[in-house]
């Protein structure tokens, strides 16, 4: 590798330790803000030199593609390697770009086994980016699956020339590949028969022998394990009893060798009783005990895959099994231990130390953002998601809490002049005590702020923003994040007033630009608030400009990007100078909410 | 009573009852004419209130833009209901008044049915109707007519059957010809599983202002003209119309009319020795495909799915068999859009052109389809003659009319390419040699902002300009070119190229002046592509 990669990689691993807020054993709030100050200038100061690496070393250098020698091509090539290492993935976009550009390369001069490779490459690239879009499900993603699902099956299908291909590290991107379409395939079935397929080709003798320097038998392994993964997206899927059968006898060839293990890891045990249960071997209750043993045998000081997959993947696998069937949810028994599990969820998430927040750590956050389940009995949904910002994301809340204390001040001043401005809003319409109609309108513009970017929190893409600037195709996933973070919050009853702030936040008033295109003001009786969230967050999504400037825009934008009222109002000098203030004031106090809510771990402070 | 008297008494009797039906025919036409009226009032005054009230409205809210376009949505719906109900009307009228005069000019079937499926598409679509489009013994194609009133005849009988057949219905159309004393007889079949109607209203259908149920009870708007006007216009071509429906089960109609025909010619030179690759997943249409490229001669090969396609493609490669031609159909058996196809298609075959062959309206869906790489159309549904004729078109360069050949002609147009790396100076004017535009080089953004000022106004068609150059970058170039006194520094379109692919770079071409971008290292699609897009 040569050293302006070198230094890339060190700057990336360095701000990705430096995002993730350490307590540990800081007793000192004093302090800690101090080293989270550091660290944030720290961030900033990395990511204008990682811009800068990529501008003045990476661009010109894929600029000049066709014309570079064979090692300036492989420190490229180890460059990527490193940065889509599958269980840090320091930076996929990057990743993405160098692969994306060799392949035009090898496109344009028809080099075969080149072409193979970097299809697998860029295959696995889109892969990990699909990652920041789970939950989501449109055009959007459908998208962005088929062209990775036509990317592994255009590498895969040269395996009919398997024998003509004389490379045998090509070869292996062929079977990788052919394995890999399971990944993006939303189709069970074929997803089924594509791992059957891979299996029968890597237990095949004579492939072995054609060519022995490939890991046969890592293939068979890694393909039972996936082949397993699909008893998850079993319900509502069609299949039949043989391709039932097949997922079993992968579930097994994952499960037996850990069954024998003193220490069994949980990942593999549980598909199999998984699907010991799909196929009507053994019984729900049965397979319930099972999942609340395996749940409790998870050790809470681990943070390998092994033990968040324990400690965070089961229990909300439970409360999806709780939410399916009935009988178990209405089992007080079962809510009760349900809360328990969440709690060693919670606790797991929120003591996981720096070195282990990797892609999966994202990724089990990921889940619980998605599959949270809120029951009587169970910590409410805003709690939880209001820690996970503290804790993944400190930099969010901080401007989320800000946001929302622009959208406090602004709405407290509206209510002042026209008490009846939010009244669309039915929850408030009702209150017919003024003081207690003016309290709930604070908190509610207040807590709006704090929920209308949860979508970034659960897309990650935040770790993204902090390493460089965004690649196209990467803004038009980050703009997902609105209604990623709409969906989440409509399914829960103690979010569900934010879904629509959330979607609508980023769209223009007269709907001539913005995003999402989905959101219609008209339709939602939260649009009052929604208007006045889209100035908020445009006020605290800036800081590279002055107040003054982004209150002139909002003026100028007044009937196309804001509301004509809203605008109107933020005009008045007295609310500005109160704005001015409020965007400019220390954000200490949202720190030490931060401090407090990790060190307490959980508060009554977090439950709306 | 004498035999006069009687012949007397008999006439009186004639003229009696004759006065007598005459006044029955009075009083008849005056219940017409008051029903007329009463339902003229209710319909054309439902949709003047919602005008009225909405204008008020809008006013009201002036300041506020979001409802006063919620308000202009609403008045635009109903002074388009407004309007087909005069249309309507009036061409009763016209009818009545046998001003009505049938048009005989030669017109393409093939088209007209797309035109129809183009315009009731959306409504299906809305409604999620499962529809089917099927043909048989199609042998004329190109009919004299009067298209534009069969089209509305076509029309309004299958948005009755869309109106009348609840969401998630299906509706079959099947059209079939024979050909009889030297007339083609041209039939048409719409079968709905809607709310059908009874007996007693199917006497009655063609009575103006009937409709199916209320519209209040229904929700289903319409003037209750449109089938008096469609059974006129059927009998004015000599035609018939049959009706058969039970109530809760659906409606079948049959349109029959007989027209002249023309003979095509079938011009196959230019497609006869391609090979084709074809998209298609739908049975009916994977037989029509091969029954008509084999009558041909037409070497082709038909795949149900987008991986399927790349594997014949790699086989192909391996086999030294090439494809001249990639057509993308009606259905696939993947989830991917005709879009993503094309789109990865076009970047992984960029050799290989891309047709869609789709009932979607081409102007309609051009600009994507152009953006993913599909520059040539052929309207569904297909019939033997315009199946060939129309890949013909497609490989003789005639498809102008449609979608520009995969690379631009540029013959006579001259480049202005600012490139400083020599290596990707000669690929981009080895791409750009195939359209057969003058090249124009510079080194860096000065020479090129020299060579632009040097050069007589309109001499250069397009600028592709490199970001990163020494002396001075694009966006400075592009700026000063921009800046220059002349007619067309303002309007040449200048594209970035650059390995920068930060969002905020695009953005900064585009605040530079710059019309577009094209990433590198450039791919030959992605080029044409860009090249096509600035000339147009």
């Amino acid at each position: 590798m040569e050293g302006w990669q070198e230094e890339y990689i060190a700057h990336t691993e360095k701000i990705a330790a430096l995002s993730a807020p350490v307590i540990g054993e800081a007793d000192d709030f004093d302090l800690w803000y101090a080293q989270q100050i550091r660290a944030e200038q720290e961030i900033s100061s990395l990511r204008e030199q990682n811009i800068r690496l990529l501008e003045t070393k990476l661009f010109p250098m894929l600029d000049e593609l066709y014309g570079k020698d064979e090692e300036a091509i492989r420190s490229l090539d180890a460059f990527s390697d490193r940065l889509m290492d599958w269980r840090t993935n320091l930076d996929c976009g990057v990743y993405v770009a160098i692969h994306d550009a060799l392949l035009s390369v090898y496109r344009t001069r028809r080099d075969r086994d080149r072409i193979i490779r970097e299809l697998y490459k860029l295959g696995m690239g889109f892969y990990y980016l699909k990652r920041f879009l789970l939950g989501i499900e449109g055009p959007a993603k459908d998208a962005f699956n088929f062209r990775n699902e036509l990317l592994f099956t255009e590498a895969g299908s040269y395996f009919t020339w398997f024998n003509q291909i004389e490379d045998e590290e090509t070869r292996g991107y062929i079977i990788r590949s052919l394995a890999n379409i399971a990944l993006c395939t939303n189709n069970c079935s074929r997803r089924v028969r594509t791992s059957r397929r891979v299996l029968d080709i890597a237990r095949d003798e004579e492939y072995r022998r054609s060519s022995p320097g490939l890991p046969w038998d890592a293939f068979v392994r890694k393909t039972h394990q996936q082949m397993s993964a699909n008893r998850s997206e079993l319900s509502g899927s069609e299949l039949t009893s043989e391709e039932l059968a097949l997922i079993l006898d992968s579930c097994y060839e994952v499960f037996k060798p850990e069954e024998q293990n003193e220490n069994p890891s949980i990942r593999w045990l549980w598909p199999y009783y998984e699907m010991e249960y799909n196929c009507g071997y053994v019984t729900l209750d049965l397979t319930l005990q099972r999942m609340k043993e395996l749940i409790l045998s998870a050790p809470e000081e681990s943070y390998d895959m092994s033990g968040l997959y324990g400690c965070v993947q089961l229990p909300i696998y439970l409360g999806r099994l709780l939410k399916k069937h009935e009988r178990l949810r209405t089992n007080a028994e079962n809510i009760r231990f349900l809360n328990e599990a969440y709690g060693k969820m919670r606790r797991a998430l929120l003591s996981c130390p720096p070195a282990y927040q990797d892609d999966y750590y994202h990724y089990c956050v990921a889940a619980v953002i998605t599959d949270y389940y809120e029951v009587p009995g169970v910590p409410p949904y805003a709690g939880i998601t209001r820690l996970l910002l503290k804790k993944c994301s400190p930099d969010t809340y901080v401007r989320a809490r800000r946001t929302g204390d622009v959208m406090r001040l602004i709405c407290g001043f509206i209510y002042a002049q026209e008490p009846s401005y939010f009244d669309d809003i039915p929850f408030i319409r009702e209150i017919t005590d003024t003081a207690e109609k003016k309290e709930t309108l604070l908190d509610y513009a207040a807590d709006c702020g704090l929920y209308g970017d949860l979508g970034l929190l659960k897309m990650n893409i935040t770790r993204t923003l902090h390493t460089r600037n965004l690649f196209e195709n990467e803004f038009g996933i980050y703009r997902l994040h609105t209604v990623s973070g709409s969906r989440d919050l409509a399914l829960r009853p103690s979010t569900q007033r934010f879904a629509d702030i959330a979607l609508g936040h980023h769209s223009w008033y007269d709907g001539s630009d913005g995003y999402p295109e989905d959101y219609e003001r008209t339709a939602s009786c939260f649009r009052q608030m929604t208007d006045i969230a889209a100035c908020a967050f445009f006020l605290t999504d800036h800081p590279e400009q002055t107040a003054d400037d982004l209150l002139l825009q909002i003026r100028q934008g007044a009937g196309t990007r804001f509301s004509p009222m809203a605008a109107s109002y933020l005009a008045d000098e007295e609310l500005a100078g109160k704005l001015k203030s409020c965007l400019a004031a220390d954000p200490g106090l949202y720190y030490r909410e931060i401090w407090a809510g990790l060190t307490d771990t959980y508060t009554s402070a977090d439950t709306p | 009573m004498s035999g006069s008297e009687n012949r007397t008494l008999e006439e009186l009797q004639r003229t009696v009852e004759s006065l007598q039906r005459q006044l029955e025919e009075a009083q008849a036409s005056n219940k017409a004419k008051e029903a007329f009226l009463s339902n003229m009032s209710h319909d054309i005054r439902t949709p003047m209130n919602a005008i009225v009230g909405m204008t008020q409205l809008a006013k009201k809210h002036i300041d506020e833009k979001a409802r006063v376009a919620d308000a202009l949505n609403k008045i635009e719906t109903a002074s388009s209901h407004l309007l087909s109900l005069i249309n309507e009307v009036l061409d009763m009228s016209r009818i009545d008044s046998g001003r009505m005069n049938i048009a005989a000019e030669s017109f393409s079937l093939s088209d007209l049915l797309h035109d129809v499926v183009t315009i009731i598409q959306p409504q299906m679509v809305q409604k999620n109707h499962r529809w089917t489009l099927s043909s048989s013994g199609i042998v004329c194609e190109q009919l004299i007519g009067d298209a534009l009133r069969l089209r509305q005849v076509y029309v309004n009988i299958i948005n009755n059957a869309v109106k009348y057949t609840p969401d998630g219905g299906q509706i079959d159309l099947s059209v079939s010809e024979s050909v009889l004393d030297g007339l083609c007889h041209l039939s048409l079949v719409c079968r709905d599983n809607g709310i059908g109607m009874s007996e007693e209203f199917l006497s009655r259908i063609y009575d103006p202002f009937e409709r199916a149920g209320s519209t209040t009870v229904t929700r289903i708007e319409g003037t209750g003209l449109g089938m008096s006007i469609v059974r006129k216009i059927v009998e004015a071509m000599n035609g018939s119309i049959s009706i058969t429906s039970r109530l809760g089960e659906g409606t079948e109609v049959t349109i029959t009319v007989p027209l002249p025909y023309e003979e095509i010619r079938v011009d196959h030179a230019a497609v006869q020795d391609k090979n084709l690759l074809i998209l298609e997943a739908n049975p009916v249409l994977i037989s029509l495909y091969d029954q008509y490229l084999d009558e041909f001669g037409i070497a082709h090969t038909i795949v149900p799915s987008a991986s399927a396609a790349l594997s014949v493609l790699t086989d192909a490669d391996f086999g030294k068999i090439s494809f001249d031609g990639l057509i993308i159909g009606r259905e696939q058996k993947e989830s991917g859009s005709i879009y993503d196809i094309a789109s990865y298609f076009s970047k992984a075959h960029p050799d290989l052109p891309v047709i869609l062959i789709s009932e979607d309206s081409w102007d309609e869906i051009r600009y994507h389809a152009n953006r993913s790489g599909i520059h040539h159309f052929i309207p569904l549904p297909i019939f033997r003659k315009s199946l060939i004729n129309g890949l013909d078109k497609v490989f003789s360069g005639e498809n102008a009319a449609q979608g520009a050949s995969l690379t631009p002609d540029l013959t006579g147009r001259r480049i202005l390419l600012a490139e400083d790396n020599f290596i990707n100076l000669e690929i981009a004017k080895e791409i750009l040699r195939s359209t057969k535009a003058e090249i124009d080089t510079a080194e860096n953004g000065q020479e090129a902002v020299a060579c632009f000022s040097a050069s007589s106004e309109g001499f250069y068609s397009l600028i592709l300009m490199d970001i990163q150059m020494p002396v001075m970058d694009g966006y400075e170039a592009c700026r000063a070119i921009r800046r220059m006194d002349r007619k067309d520094a303002g309007t040449v379109p200048i594209l970035a190229m650059t390995a920068n692919t930060f969002a905020e770079d695009i953005a900064r071409a585009k605040e530079a002046g710059m019309n577009g971008h094209i990433a590198k290292p450039v791919d030959i699609n992605a080029l044409m592509q860009a090249l096509r897009q600035a000339l147009r």
